[in-house]
């Protein structure tokens, strides 16, 4: 458990604490608080052959792919949904060999980290049975219930070795609070050794007891303040989902080559520290743009048109 | 850009959205998961029509009976959960499927099999020659929602100069992601003893089916413009036809004016084929007065 009393250190001292190798769980979901700060300074410092494991995920896994710096991946869906459809640097890592497809699916997912959480090798569950992930994960065992006789699907605990967050507010010890769909985010705090989290606002304890706590600070390993550390993807209620700037993204990654060039260059590799991202993505005009959403369903439909 | 003001004809969307909506019981535990804005369509059209006691649980945003203003086109936003009553979070939504408490889902796949069988994962059996985005919670909701409605905009086979003909509806699927009436090792769904029963309903753009008792896919419903042996020029393994065979029920005005209110931006038309753009029904029933 992590007790220190002030955690705040910069990004690229958080990130420090992921290593190479390392059982990687990504919070958020989709387009929605993904944190992509912390990844693209993960992939300018080099960290590399990371196992994903996590539940529906999008830009956030596919630039982790196409920086190649994934080994395996155990996610449950990626991709960019209706709007921009298959992850194309995904598919290209899974196809090539490059990245280990080992698909599980979402309760599994929390089953296993629900058996980490209660200190349980394993947790049975009735579903998957019949499908093709039992060939796909041979981990996967069959138990007859010793009380009702039953057939029963055992998967094993899952500890990531570090989850990463970005949630809306947090105290310099480690409360956070995260507004809105938490996804896996908190079973994912709650297995992992260690948790490393990017915030808007770094508040007063009292100020965050107002807004309410989500996650306890035990969980809490290290902090950073890193105001809109989420884009392109969104952080309610401070900015809105950057559609125009994933389409660009969903462009450059047709292929591996233009996703250096014009993805991971002018975004990742030469932007040393996260306010030079932001003024390559359009600075405050475009953060002004996003935070539009507030002033009604005109103007946040408009960020989608 | 569109006919949406006309109210004497409907989109093929459309009528797949009425499809689907006509599986939905009401008073039930239904969730729409992601990628899927022709169910989020026809779970809210549902709720504003036939089943007002519906419990609607919106994908990614896990939000309960929301009222969005429009349709995004990514599914974990907040304009998506505005107006929830509540919100579950996601162990608790699968908790509920695994106690046998969600009433149905809604799941598709690329290859979808006689048996109601679906992939999502992968092409290639063998050695992955494409790598599909993922089931998300599929897979688990399969085999433990009590019932599941099958959907997919693309029945009509794929052409393309140089390959063989790529089917939707396969002889077997390369890799079974989510469960329908027998397993990957050919033993009955009801052996297994899961939660849920399985697919009742598989709807596509080119006909309705239902699942016979020994759980095959049976053809009960075309369309004004198709009939059994186009089904069957797009179908790759051979299937049964109802001896009540008809032609599907097609929205009312009144009905098309709330499915229309529900979309703005049209987002749920990204799941038809441009191919299928043009494919509009007559209402007969339609009224001008």
């Amino acid at each position: 458990m992590f007790t220190e009393n002030d955690k705040r250190c910069s990004l690229t001292e958080l990130v420090g604490f992921i290593h190479d190798g390392d059982i990687l769980a990504i919070g958020g979901g989709l387009s929605s608080r993904e944190p992509m700060a912390a990844l693209r300074a993960l992939v300018r410092q080099g960290i590399k052959n990371l196992t994903l494991v996590g539940s529906a995920h999008g830009i956030d896994v596919d630039m982790l792919c196409g920086a190649n710096v994934v080994a395996v991946s155990n996610e449950s869906y990626v991709g960019f949904e209706q709007d921009f459809g298959m992850a194309p640097n995904y598919r290209r890592a899974c196809e090539s060999g490059q990245v280990q497809v080992l698909d599980s699916c979402c309760y599994t997912l929390v089953q296993q980290l629900r058996a980490t959480i209660s200190g349980i090798p394993f947790m049975p569950m009735r579903s998957i049975q019949g499908t093709s992930m039992m060939q796909l994960h041979p981990e996967y065992q069959i138990m007859k219930c010793p009380y009702s006789g039953e057939e029963l699907i055992l998967v094993p605990a899952l500890q990531p070795d570090v989850t990463l967050i970005h949630a809306q507010y947090a105290d310099q010890h480690g409360n956070l609070h995260i507004d809105g769909p938490l996804v896996a985010d908190i079973l994912f705090a709650k297995a992992s050794k260690k948790v490393l989290v990017t915030v808007e606002k770094i508040v007063s304890h009292k100020e965050l007891q107002n807004h309410g706590i989500t996650l306890p600070f035990i969980y809490v390993t290290k902090l950073s303040e890193v105001s809109y550390g989420a884009h392109p993807t969104s952080c309610y209620p401070f900015y809105a989902y950057d559609r125009k700037h994933t389409a660009e993204y969903y462009r450059s990654a047709t292929n591996a080559e233009t996703f250096l060039t014009d993805y991971l260059l002018p975004y990742v590799f030469n932007c040393n520290q996260h306010s030079e991202y932001l003024d390559a993505v359009g600075g405050k005009q475009t953060m002004n743009l996003l935070a539009q959403w507030k002033a009604g369903k005109q103007q946040w439909q408009s960020l989608y048109e | 850009m569109n006919n949406l003001t006309d109210l004497s004809k409907c989109t093929l969307a459309e009528a797949l959205i009425f499809q689907i909506a006509q599986t939905i019981e009401d008073g039930i535990l239904a969730f729409h998961g992601f990628g899927s804005p022709l169910v989020q369509m026809a779970l809210h059209f549902a709720k504003r029509t036939h089943a007002p006691n519906l419990i609607l649980v919106a994908g990614a945003t896990y939000g309960v009976n929301p009222t969005p203003d429009f349709l995004t086109p990514t599914s974990n936003d907040w304009a998506m959960d505005r107006g929830s009553e509540c919100s579950l979070s996601i162990e608790e939504l699968f908790d509920l499927a695994a106690s046998g408490r969600m009433g149905r889902m809604f799941l598709s796949g690329l290859q979808i099999d006689r048996w109601g069988n679906m992939n999502v994962t992968q092409l290639g059996r063998d050695k992955l020659k494409l790598k599909l985005p993922g089931g998300g919670g599929g897979c688990n909701l399969s085999c433990d929602a009590n019932r599941l409605t099958i959907w997919t905009a693309a029945h009509h086979i794929q052409a393309s100069p140089k390959q063989k003909p790529r089917f939707r509806l396969v002889e077997s699927c390369d890799f079974i992601t989510n469960l329908g009436h027998r397993t990957v090792d050919n033993r009955l769904r009801q052996d297994l003893k899961l939660q849920g029963l399985g697919p009742d309903r598989l709807v596509t753009e080119l006909g309705v089916f239902d699942f016979d008792e020994s759980g095959h896919a049976r053809l009960i419903k075309v369309y004004p413009d198709t009939d059994v042996d186009i089904i069957r020029s797009h179908t790759e393994f051979d299937f049964p036809v109802s001896d009540q065979l008809t032609v599907i029920e097609l929205p009312d005005a009144t009905m098309l004016k709330i499915m229309r209110n529900l979309d703005p931006m049209g987002v749920h038309r990204k799941e038809i084929r441009a191919q299928d753009k043009n494919r509009f029904f007559l209402l007969d029933s339609y009224d001008e007065w």
